[in-house]
């Protein structure tokens, strides 16, 4: 009788003592595929408010687009299905939304102008820019993709060819997922919904 | 000469286009500091011959172009094209993603429920001058399947 007591006492230790460690040292939720394969990350950029950085915006679902204002069509079709997607979430949650127009033509689009261009599609939708180097930097580590092609007959003078995808990051700053430039607002909101 | 005009356009002119039907033309509603836009309509040349539009003019734009955009390999390319054919007998769309009437250099915001003026000069050297509404364009709310 007492060996059982004691062989129930040390059995419910040991238990107790294998949860404590798998709680503490135990499997992690594992890092999403991109942020295994390196891709995404923090950087600095500038905004109407002077200097940001992704980790400034922990908490919240950032929706990354790379674009540049004198794209008449992809760059504000993306931005208007984005803030239609937006607006379909509660107050609350539309709160935990960022999206971020990062211009990569800092020459032609000023940080203000920027503001008042993204803020037009949504008031949770900011605009961002930079120097070269810091674009090349992010563009990189995104696995983004630009490039300025002169246009000699154009009064525009030079074109960006760019990709249009929306990189979704997560509330840790983790980059987990790249969603298609036609996406739609009912399929973003759905992806949107799933992190909230 | 046939020219069928949607009740939208306010004002249709002389042009010696025959057989040409220009429907659902709009200019983009853009932000405020946008300096860029673009028109769409649909063109249908109702003609057994081949027509084109060779140029565009437009009193809110500083240059008015033809564009084309291309989507290749998730990359967005724009491109400057001297002219957007109407094949005989064939409807032409002018559409967000594709061909466009690109207003580069706005001096005035478009703003949606206004109209900008609009001209089309055609290959045949006939022209057409109409008001076309500035509108949202309104993402697509379905599904892809």
């Amino acid at each position: 009788m007492r060996n059982l007591l004691l062989y129930t006492f040390l059995g419910l230790a040991v238990a107790a003592g294998a949860y404590v460690s798998f709680e503490l040292f135990g499997p992690k939720a594992p890092l999403p595929k991109y942020a295994q394969a390196g891709i995404g990350g923090d950087f600095k950029l500038t905004s109407v408010e002077g200097e940001i950085n992704l980790s400034d915006y922990k908490g919240e679902i950032v929706l990354i687009y790379f674009g540049f204002m004198s794209c008449p069509d992809v760059c504000p079709t993306s931005m208007g299905v984005m803030g239609t997607a937006i607006r379909q979430l509660d107050d609350a949650q539309q709160q935990k939304v960022r999206g971020l127009f990062i211009s990569v033509d800092p020459q032609r689009d000023t940080p203000a102008e920027l503001h008042a261009y993204t803020q037009y599609f949504s008031d949770r939708i900011f605009g961002a820019t930079g120097t070269k180097e810091q674009i090349d930097a992010i563009v990189k580590q995104y696995g983004a993709y630009y490039s300025f092609v002169e246009m000699e007959d154009s009064a525009l003078g030079y074109t960006v060819d760019h990709s249009a995808r929306i990189y979704l990051i997560d509330p840790n700053g983790q980059l987990a997922d790249i969603l298609a430039h036609d996406i739609n607002p009912v399929e973003l909101h759905e992806k949107l919904a799933a992190y909230l | 000469m046939k020219f069928l005009m949607p009740a939208l356009l306010l004002s249709a002119s002389l042009t010696q286009a025959a057989d040409l039907k220009i429907e659902d033309a709009m200019a983009r509603a853009v932000p405020p500091t946008a300096k860029m836009s673009a028109a769409f309509m649909t063109l249908t040349n109702n003609a057994d011959t081949d027509l084109a539009v060779v140029s565009a003019e437009s009193s809110v734009a500083k240059a008015v172009e033809l564009h084309n955009n291309t989507m290749t390999d998730g990359k967005m390319k724009m491109r400057q094209v001297n002219q957007i054919d109407l094949p005989a007998n064939q409807t032409t769309e002018l559409k967000p993603g594709g061909q466009h009437v690109m207003l580069i250099g706005l001096n005035r915001a478009l703003v949606e429920g206004e109209t900008i003026d609009l001209k089309l000069n055609f290959s045949d050297g006939s022209s057409e001058s109409m008001e076309i509404p500035i509108q949202q364009i309104k993402p697509m709310m379905q599904h892809k399947h």
